[in-house]
């Protein structure tokens, strides 16, 4: 097999399933992962999607389903024939052994013989820009460089799937947004599939080709960052991805609500409803406007909450029997605002997401 | 008002107690092992006495052949049944630990005809019967070393690491958790030899001669050759606890974490 065609691999979950007990941890995943892409697994601790990994690396075993790498099972095959690179949120750099021999562990374990693994260490090294530690111990080296060389130990083997589990959990701020883009730029360098788990939507939304949003141990919707935040397909993606307000609504007629005394068209996707139900329409901040209080369609309340965010400032609004209400201006027409102003916004949106109460 | 600090009366103390109870004691027995003939003047005679009498250098080395052996079954048999009980068998752990504890409770007599009875007939009639005793009460030690060395290593996360990297089972254990509890295994080693080295009730019931029954044998002859005995017993642990100790603080040299 040649090197491009391990590196691309196809990487198919279909019908997956892992119980302990009574408790379904992954129900009945279907996930295709094309060659080359990056697809992250998003959800809420407990939704499945560490699981997921971890069955796909041959650390755990699934109760059901298919597991398949370019079409071949891989169900039964031991973790340590798999070939997947993992990266692990832990880091799990062997601690008596150099930064050079951390990613050269990988290539021994396969008897690659001597100069092509000093070959591959030394690429390895120039690719994570860590050249200069390649004598250091895990011990000696800062959060973000061990989380580098976990990923060139990870690479080393030319894996054919490459699994990041939390990669950047353990890492401040400010390093984990290098770290990621880092991440991003050599998955796109080597075009290597990648299937990256977090809980942190920015990190999943930032380099994932797609994402699939996961509760209760199924996957709720997968998409394009950008379809999956302006077409969530349910309620739950609607809530989980990005910020939204819930608000009561009653639905007035098939496919119609009134929330807020405005009125408004509810999206087909979340199901149907009968007149007079009564739902919560779900709204994102950016989705409401503020309007001249003369306009007779507004919603009226006064400001009871001012955040500045950095270039936006997040406004909540108190209205009369209702939730607080969030919105998200910019910081530079926020000015004039004031915490007890009374203020009227209106819901911008042609359709917006609804669920049952 | 500046309050009285305790901290150099307890040093004075301890540091008197110390020398009272293990100074005294080792400086008075290593003066009478330098004693002279008939308890005159100082001389080498009991150390050449020693070293001359029938049995000592066979003893010795049976008793250092017996602790080896016994060092290195103990940790072939205990390192993966610990990894394999922090790993994965976590809900047999308190059954082998009360198994390892039972050496402790049973009897050694008890111990030592009952095993016997149960070991093949082959091993019965050789010393090496007694490396398996040695491996016995020294479980409840060993046990407790390596525990405690295992659960301060992230080891479930070093395996699925090694294992996903495309290690062996041999390998991720030689390659990685070995190192990784080096100072728990070189605990477990260090008590199983010295209480291989210094057993004597058992050896003795089951009639095998080692350093330790010699010593009681060859005591009776001479009492300053007795006392040389001791001191160079004493020694001989140290040196060896000293050599262990060094052995397990060799690290590659630490360097400070750039920022």
């Amino acid at each position: 097999m040649s090197k491009k065609e391990r590196i691309s691999s196809t990487l198919e979950l279909q019908g997956v399933s892992r119980h302990f007990g009574s408790v379904k941890a992954l129900d009945g995943l279907d996930l295709t992962v094309q060659p080359g892409e990056l697809v992250a697994l998003l959800g809420p601790s407990g939704c499945g999607k560490t699981t997921a990994l971890r069955i796909v690396a041959g650390l755990e075993v699934a109760t059901s389903g298919e597991l398949l790498v370019n079409g071949s099972r891989y169900n039964d095959t031991p973790a340590s024939q798999r070939d997947m690179g993992m990266v692990f949120q832990s880091y799990s750099l062997f601690p008596n052994l150099t930064v050079a021999e951390n990613i050269e562990y990988g290539l021994r374990a396969r008897k690659v013989d001597s100069e092509k693994r000093g070959k591959r260490v030394k690429a390895m090294l120039e690719l994570v820009d860590l050249a200069v530690k390649a004598k250091s111990y895990p011990h000696q080296l800062s959060g973000g460089q061990q989380q580098r060389v976990a990923l060139a130990r990870a690479l080393a083997i030319e894996p054919r799937v490459l699994l990041l589990d939390e990669p950047l959990s353990a890492l401040d701020a400010q390093v984990r947004g290098q770290i990621r883009e880092e991440i991003r730029r050599i998955q796109l360098e080597l075009g290597i599939t990648t299937l990256f788990v977090t809980h942190d939507q920015e990190e999943a939304m930032a380099i994932s080709d797609r994402v699939g949003v996961m509760s209760h141990g199924k996957l709720e919707q997968i998409d394009t960052p950008i379809a999956l935040y302006n077409s969530p397909a349910t309620p739950f993606v609607a809530s989980f991805v990005g910020q939204a307000n819930r608000i009561p609504a009653q639905i007035t007629a098939k496919g119609k609500a009134r929330v807020l005394n405005q009125k408004v068209n509810i999206s087909e996707s979340a199901g149907s409803f009968e007149e007079g139900d009564h739902v919560h329409v779900i709204i994102r901040p950016e989705l409401l406007e503020i309007v001249s209080e003369s306009d007779t369609d507004a919603t009226r309340g006064i400001v009871a909450l001012k955040s500045f965010l950095g270039p936006m400032t997040k406004i909540g609004i108190a209205v009369e029997g209702g939730p607080l209400i969030h919105l998200n201006i910019a910081s530079r027409e926020v000015r004039k605002i004031e915490i007890g102003d009374k203020i009227a916004f209106k819901i911008s949106s042609d359709e917006v997401m609804a669920a049952r109460v | 008002m500046k309050r009285l600090s305790l901290k150099w009366p307890l040093i004075v103390i301890s540091s008197a107690l110390a020398f009272i109870i293990f100074v005294v004691p080792l400086y008075g027995a290593s003066v009478y092992s330098f004693k002279g003939m008939g308890g005159k003047g100082h001389s080498w005679v009991n150390y050449q006495w020693l070293i001359h009498a029938d049995g000592f250098y066979p003893s010795l080395f049976t008793s250092l052949k017996l602790a080896v052996l016994a060092g290195i079954l103990n940790l072939l048999l205990m390192v993966p049944t610990m990894v394999y009980l922090n790993l994965k068998g976590q809900r047999f752990k308190p059954f082998v630990d009360f198994l390892c504890i039972l050496p402790l409770i049973i009897p050694v007599v008890s111990l030592a005809i009952g095993a016997q009875v149960a070991m093949p007939e082959f091993l019965q009639n050789t010393e090496y019967e007694l490396v398996f005793f040695f491996v016995i009460i020294a479980l409840p030690y060993t046990y407790r070393a390596l525990d405690t060395s295992l659960q301060t290593v992230a080891l479930k996360t070093l395996v699925e690491a090694s294992r996903s990297l495309g290690a062996s089972w041999t390998r991720t254990i030689i390659r990685v958790i070995v190192p990784a509890i080096r100072s728990g295994i070189t605990g477990a080693l260090f008590l199983t030899f010295a209480l291989s080295i210094g057993e004597y009730t058992i050896t003795s019931l089951l009639h095998w001669e080692t350093f330790p029954t010699w010593t009681v044998v060859a005591a009776q002859q001479n009492i300053l050759g007795a006392i040389a005995i001791s001191v160079f017993s004493f020694v001989g642990a140290i040196v060896l606890l000293t050599a262990i100790a060094l052995f397990s603080k060799k690290r590659v040299q630490r360097v400070e974490v750039e920022a």
